[in-house]
């Protein structure tokens, strides 16, 4: 598996175009995008956007998601109080998707995520090929928890017997929304080549 | 190509990725202090009953406005009560006043109304009527069992209704003008005090100006059927009030409006329109009138007639409390309770027209006004009482029995016709019969020793007629008249004898005007018979020394 890598003879891969070119332009012979070795501050923006999701995934978890006015009377759900409700109602396979992709993989992803950008300064930890599998996975799982924010979005669209049952989304929809788009942007703004990066300095 | 020099900044440079997760956090704290000034006051509420109250679920509303959201439901320390605790939304905090109402709101199905149908399914919720009251931000309160039909601040004029039965209102019942729902009512009670039935009512505004201090309130509940001899007549209100009852109110012909009725005003509510047309007055006055009389025939109600014109009606025979307030003793007289209304006499129908009556009865007792019992049909027995003045009347003074003015009273009538028997009887009895009776029967005897000898007499009498000269008396008698007729036509004037008597006559009559010629003559100058007469001169009209 080593062997040189495209930085080591100072070639940059456009970011748009991915033409490889001399790292020392700046700018893409091809496409005139900015040319970098690297994804510019991938930790620094990373961890920013893990933060932003982090704090957003409190009111998200807080407030209610999905607010149903039924007979002029609001009930208010959150997204674990909707999963404890189906569990009550004995539908479990339904609670667990919910709560699998409205609770495990934002959360996931977002320790997937924190634990990636923490483990970049530090040569001897696991292997960097898990790792980037982990990377994979968090970034193709992440698309998932969208499913909750769809579920609210289609209720509120075709429910709405107004007087009889009306679902409205909560503030949570918005939060929850927020947590999945800034993880999905915190996985693609880091640069999983800096995992190896590591890996050949500790190497050589 | 270009000369311009590349600056290479080193150190690290600020990355304006961090701005996001600093406005996230700014936005979050933002929200949550926004949240913890904006939260309202949390309230207690007590209610006997949690039924369909969940904590986190139920609301309280207001005008159908979520206000509030109960966060608590529990038991008082005493386990009587249920203690709903709520929490407030801070721009309802000014509602929470010292009158402010709370109350359950369920569905209700009603013969009137069907209310709170939404809560079947969606659960009961809590309504606030904000009080009109000036302190602010109280935190207990006691909720309200029933809830109230009027808003308080709603425009309009509560009035209290009293009456002595019940009829069929209910709380929710419609009070009508010319049959138009104007108002309802909110409440009835019983007042143990004065044992009759209260009810709380509400006239909306603007129908508010309809009601004045003469207006008249008459239950048209159900259906009132009326046979006579006109025919049957059946009257009834809306179909409302024939289902569940209902109060009218109006003012009579004749009146005059009053003053606009202020909140809290007292009114009586009638049995009927009839019953209002036999008793339309409000004002009037109770008296006490004792009468030595049998009260057989003294119907409650019986009118009080001044010579012949109602002024009132027989309130009850005072019968209990004659019994407590005077010693028992046989003969006391049974004091009778009337209630006199000064409108009648057509006097206004107010407090001062009382006041009016009241004095000018007390300056009639003093010159003869009088009550009587008397007898209004001779078939029935049926009795009235009159006032009127006598002017033999005793004298009498104010008295006042139980606390009610008394009106003196005379026997009159069959009373007074009975007295007057029993005196002549009386009197009857005091005559000495007994020697009349001896002496009239010697005389009866006496009469007959008198008769008998007035036969022989007439006997004897008989005879003498029987004998044979009496019967030639007739004959003889007969033949006298017949000669006294012949000598009576000699004298007739057609006759020689007649004549010359009338002549006789004639000269006779002059020498004696000639001899009364001479007599005047003497009478006015005695001495003419000595001196010539002389005639006095002619009078000759002079004109007065003055």
């Amino acid at each position: 598996m080593q062997g040189d890598t495209a930085a080591s003879r100072n070639l940059a891969s456009c970011h748009l175009c991915l033409k490889l070119a001399d790292a020392r332009l700046h700018e893409c012979p091809r496409c005139g995008e900015p040319l970098h070795l690297r994804k510019t501050n991938s930790l620094q923006r990373t961890l920013a956007l893990l933060i932003t999701a982090t704090i957003l995934y409190i009111p998200a978890n807080i407030l209610p998601i999905m607010i149903t006015d039924q007979f002029g009377n609001s009930t208010d759900s959150t997204i674990l109080g909707g999963v404890v409700l189906l569990i009550d109602m004995g539908s479990v396979p339904i609670a667990a998707i919910i709560f699998i992709a409205s609770v495990m993989v934002p959360l996931g992803k977002l320790i997937a995520l924190f634990y990636l950008c923490w483990t970049v300064g530090r040569a001897k930890q696991s292997d960097p090929r898990q790792r980037t599998i982990m990377y994979r996975a968090a970034e193709f799982i992440g698309k998932w928890s969208m499913v909750d924010v769809f579920v609210v979005s289609i209720l509120v669209a075709l429910v709405h017997l107004t007087g009889l049952l009306v679902i409205l989304p909560g503030a949570a929809a918005v939060a929850f929304a927020g947590v999945v788009l800034v993880t999905m942007v915190a996985a693609e703004s880091f640069d999983p080549r800096i995992i190896w990066d590591q890996q050949d300095n500790s190497n050589e | 190509m270009s000369d311009l020099q590349p600056r290479i900044s080193t150190g690290r440079r600020f990355n304006p990725v961090w701005v996001v997760p600093v406005v996230a956090i700014v936005v979050g704290l933002y929200m949550v202090i926004h949240t913890k000034l904006t939260e309202g006051p949390e309230i207690t509420i007590q209610f006997n009953t949690a039924e369909g109250m969940e904590a986190g679920k139920t609301k309280i509303r207001y005008r159908d406005v979520d206000i509030g959201l109960v966060e608590n439901v529990s038991l008082s320390d005493n386990m009587d009560k249920v203690l709903i605790t709520a929490k407030m939304d801070s721009d309802a905090a000014d509602m929470l006043r010292d009158d402010t109402r709370f109350w359950v709101v369920r569905a209700r199905v009603g013969a009137g109304a069907v209310s709170g149908l939404g809560t079947l399914l969606s659960g009961a919720y809590i309504q606030l009527d904000p009080g009109a009251g000036k302190s602010y931000r109280k935190a207990q309160f006691i909720g309200l069992e029933v809830p109230p039909l009027t808003p308080a601040d709603a425009p309009g004029v509560r009035l209290t209704l009293y009456s002595e039965r019940a009829g069929s209102l209910n709380a929710g019942d419609a009070i009508l003008y010319n049959g138009y729902k104007v108002g309802r009512i909110e409440g009835v009670t019983f007042d143990t005090d004065k044992k009759e039935m209260r009810y709380d009512a509400f006239i909306d505004a603007p129908y508010n100006d309809l009601v004045t201090t003469n207006t008249r309130f008459w239950n048209v509940s159900g259906v009132s059927i009326d046979a006579s001899a006109a025919g049957i007549r059946v009257t009834t209100g809306s179909m409302e009030t024939i289902l569940l009852g209902g109060v009218a109110f109006g003012n009579l012909p004749g009146m005059p409006p009053g003053d606009k009725a202020v909140s809290g005003t007292v009114y009586k509510l009638n049995a009927s329109y009839q019953a209002l047309q036999e008793d339309p007055y409000r004002y009037g006055i109770y008296y006490v009138a004792e009468f030595e009389q049998s009260m057989r025939g003294l119907e409650r109600g019986a009118p009080v007639e001044y010579r012949g014109i109602r002024i009132g009606r027989v309130e009850r025979i005072l019968i209990k409390e004659l019994v407590t307030q005077r010693e028992a003793g046989a003969g006391k007289p049974i004091p009778v309770l009337l209630y006199l209304e000064p409108a009648r006499f057509g006097l206004e129908d107010s407090e001062q027209s009382v006041d009016a009556m009241r004095q000018s009865i007390a300056l009639g007792v003093t010159t003869g006004m009088r009550a009587t019992l008397q007898t209004g049909s001779l078939l029935t027995g049926a009795l009235y009482i009159n006032i009127d003045w006598y002017k033999d009347a005793p004298a009498a003074k104010a008295d006042e029995f139980d606390g009610y003015p008394v009106i003196p009273t005379i026997p009159s009538g069959l009373g007074r016709l009975e007295q007057q028997v029993g005196s002549l009887l009386d009197k009857l009895n005091a005559l000495p019969l007994e020697p009349l009776v001896a002496s009239a029967h010697t005389a009866l005897s006496t009469l007959d020793g008198t008769l008998a000898s007035l036969t022989t007499t007439l006997e004897s009498l008989d005879n003498i007629l029987r004998e044979e000269g009496s019967k030639a008396l007739p004959g003889e008698l007969n033949q006298t008249l017949v000669e006294l007729r012949k000598a009576l036509a000699g004298l007739s004037p057609d006759s020689a004898v007649g004549q010359s008597l009338g002549n006789s006559v004639f000269e006779l009559n002059r020498t004696l005007r000639n001899l009364e010629e001479l007599t005047r003559t003497l009478s006015e100058q005695p001495n003419s018979l000595v001196f010539p007469t002389t005639l006095p001169a002619d009078p000759i009209p002079e004109a007065s020394p003055q």
